[in-house]
């Protein structure tokens, strides 16, 4: 069995005495599909961070494929991993081909120009995200969602993989958090890619993915099964929150419910909690 | 898939563009207080017996000056946008990080001084202002980097106190210079084009096509580094090691405009902005035109500093942005519909 990422003991804070993780191992088996969730400020995105090596981790180690991050060079990290942050507007007006094809900058020629070959595989990125009808226009003139494909149609187009994603449906309507989960889906079963995605989406995570990491404010860790991680007790837990639990065909499904939610009555009788 | 810039296009523009700075070129280099005709400057230079003034004008005087305005042109925009792009500033500008007030207080300096060897044929304010603009420009760096690798806030508020700084000392050093050493250095700091020998054009003009050179090189690396910091790490780029290269080389070619013709503004900031707003923003495109289309800005502006109020004559830094201004809000009113970050 070979893994794609290991963090082994990582620990990491913004500021010394108080970590944002402690002591955090898990495996990542390569071309698996692992969803990570959390509160916010549990650190999802800092752990994003550190597995892509833009943070160093004050004490342990993340291997990649085996090697340590460490002794990884920028470029050498870059073939094998892309990352999608949260969306955002670049300073200056690139088009969405610009932005998708800047990917492929450490494969340019001599000269700084891409080959056919990177115009091909950029092409058939925008046409997998539904971007390519809005090639040619500026980034700055999508909207939220749209960009946020763009940014996902890049980081294909950069051909690793391990793709890192941070909460990359957090601005789609439905339609499109459900075909970006089918095509990261679709990535991951016809290519092998190993997949890590932050998300505060509990239900598709559980329907997409194989595996979940929990990370609670206390800076617990729970990694396992996606449908054992992501349960009705564990996510009333650590997020503190009241859910009604269902289930739908093999998967269950989670809806949180506040104290003044029109059915907030319903939630013991879920089939799935317990009589609390 | 389309390519976003293709080769052959780009060679082509640059040729034009090109082609359209020896032409401006030739075409100011006819123009002047004093009237010269074409024919009579072929004739090429006279016996000792009957002299031929046209040609002596054209070489002696014309073409060093215009070649010296084309070279601090080309720098200085070409400057501006690799400073643009690593800063992720729009307002980024080849003096934001000091040089201007680094070679101010090192020209400044020269003249309260009084000092009067010469290097190369050149005074030592232009020697005193390089050293300046270099000293200061790593000085700003090195703090930068200090305050916080990733964060550019951090560089820019150590350029903006430096300069304030700087500023402070140029005018404390203004206050007590005579009167005679106030009037040479009010016309380097506003900009002020002399004629120079071949031989500092020579060197400053291999220095500064080098330069520029240089950075086509770095400029695909550019573009992703204006995204940002960590999106450029994630597709492989060695941000630190592009970063330094593109701050060096741009900050080398800047002080040596800055200390062949003072403290020319306007261009570094400007024609940046005119040539992404009809070319769009990749770099590959944006720092070859830049730098062509600063060359014909400054040689043009020189051209009208030298006609205004012949045979006096203005500094060239008056007239830059009393040119550029309005030529950069038209160009504004014309594109900024296709611009994103205008609306």
């Amino acid at each position: 069995m070979t893994f794609a990422i290991q963090a082994e003991h990582v620990t990491f804070g913004y500021s010394p005495d108080k970590p944002v993780l402690e002591d955090i191992s898990f495996p990542v088996r390569a071309g698996t599909f692992l969803a990570v969730a959390g509160p916010n400020g549990a650190g999802k995105s800092t752990l994003l961070n550190i597995l892509a090596g833009f943070l160093k981790p004050q004490s342990g180690e993340v291997l990649l494929e085996g090697v340590s991050l460490r002794a990884r060079k920028v470029q050498d990290v870059a073939r094998r991993i892309a990352v999608v942050r949260q969306e955002f507007i670049p300073v200056f007006g690139f088009s969405v081909a610009e932005t998708v094809l800047m990917a492929r900058t450490p494969y340019f020629g001599r000269l700084g120009f891409e080959s056919k070959a990177d115009r091909e595989l950029a092409a058939s990125a925008l046409d997998l995200t539904d971007t390519a009808r809005f090639a040619s226009r500026p980034l700055g003139s999508l909207s939220a969602g749209e960009r946020q494909r763009v940014f996902i149609a890049r980081a294909l187009a950069q051909d690793t993989p391990i793709l890192l994603l941070d909460e990359p449906t957090s601005f789609l309507d439905l339609r499109h958090q459900v075909g970006i989960y089918d095509l990261l889906k679709a990535a991951q079963l016809e290519k092998g890619k190993t997949i890590v995605a932050v998300t505060h989406d509990i239900n598709l995570a559980v329907q997409y993915c194989d595996e979940a990491l929990l990370l609670g404010m206390d800076g617990s860790c729970r990694h396992g099964r996606a449908a054992d991680v992501l349960s009705a007790e564990q996510i009333r837990s650590i997020f503190n929150v009241e859910v009604f639990a269902g289930r739908i065909g093999q998967e269950n499904f989670l809806l949180p419910l506040g104290k003044l939610a029109k059915d907030s009555g319903q939630i013991s009788t879920g089939p799935d909690s317990k009589q609390s | 898939m389309q390519p976003t810039l293709s080769p052959r296009t780009l060679l082509i523009r640059i040729i034009t563009a090109g082609a359209f700075l020896v032409l401006v070129m030739l075409l100011c280099s006819l123009v002047g207080p004093q009237a010269i005709s074409w024919k009579a400057v072929m004739h090429g230079p006279a016996g000792p017996a009957d002299a031929n003034p046209d040609y002596e004008i054209f070489v002696h005087f014309r073409v060093p000056r215009i070649l010296l305005a084309a070279l601090v042109g080309a720098a200085l925009a070409g400057a501006g946008v690799v400073f643009q792009a690593l800063l992720r500033n729009p307002l980024a500008d080849p003096y934001i990080l000091g040089i201007s007030s680094g070679a101010g207080l090192g020209a400044m300096v020269a003249v309260v001084s009084g000092l009067s060897w010469t290097l190369w044929g050149r005074s030592p304010i232009a020697v005193f202002a390089f050293a300046g603009a270099v000293g200061t420009v790593w000085l700003v760096w090195g703090i930068g980097r200090f305050a916080g690798k990733y964060h550019v806030t951090g560089l820019l508020l150590a350029g903006v106190v430096v300069n304030a700084f700087f500023s402070a000392l140029i005018m404390f050093l203004a206050s007590v210079a005579k009167t005679e050493q106030l009037y040479a250095t009010m016309f380097w700091l506003m900009g002020n084009m002399l004629e120079e020998d071949f031989l500092v054009l020579w060197v400053g003009g291999g220095c500064v096509t080098a330069g520029i050179v240089g950075l086509f090189f770095l400029s695909p690396k550019l573009n992703v580094i204006s995204v940002g910091y960590d999106d450029a790490r994630s597709v492989g780029v060695c941000v630190e090691r592009i970063e330094l290269a593109a701050f060096a080389i741009s900050a080398f070619i800047t002080a040596v405009a800055v200390s062949l013709s003072g403290l020319i503004g306007f261009v570094g900031l400007i024609i940046p902005h005119a040539v992404r707003l009809v070319f769009g923003p990749d770099h590959r495109q944006l720092l070859p035109l830049s730098s062509l289309g600063g060359a014909m800005f400054l040689v043009v502006a020189d051209t009208v500093a030298r006609m205004v109020v012949a045979p006096a004559q203005l500094p060239v830094g008056v007239i830059t942005a009393l040119v550029g201004g309005p030529f950069f809000l038209i160009l504004l009113i014309r594109y900024s519909r296709k611009v994103y970050w205008l609306t």
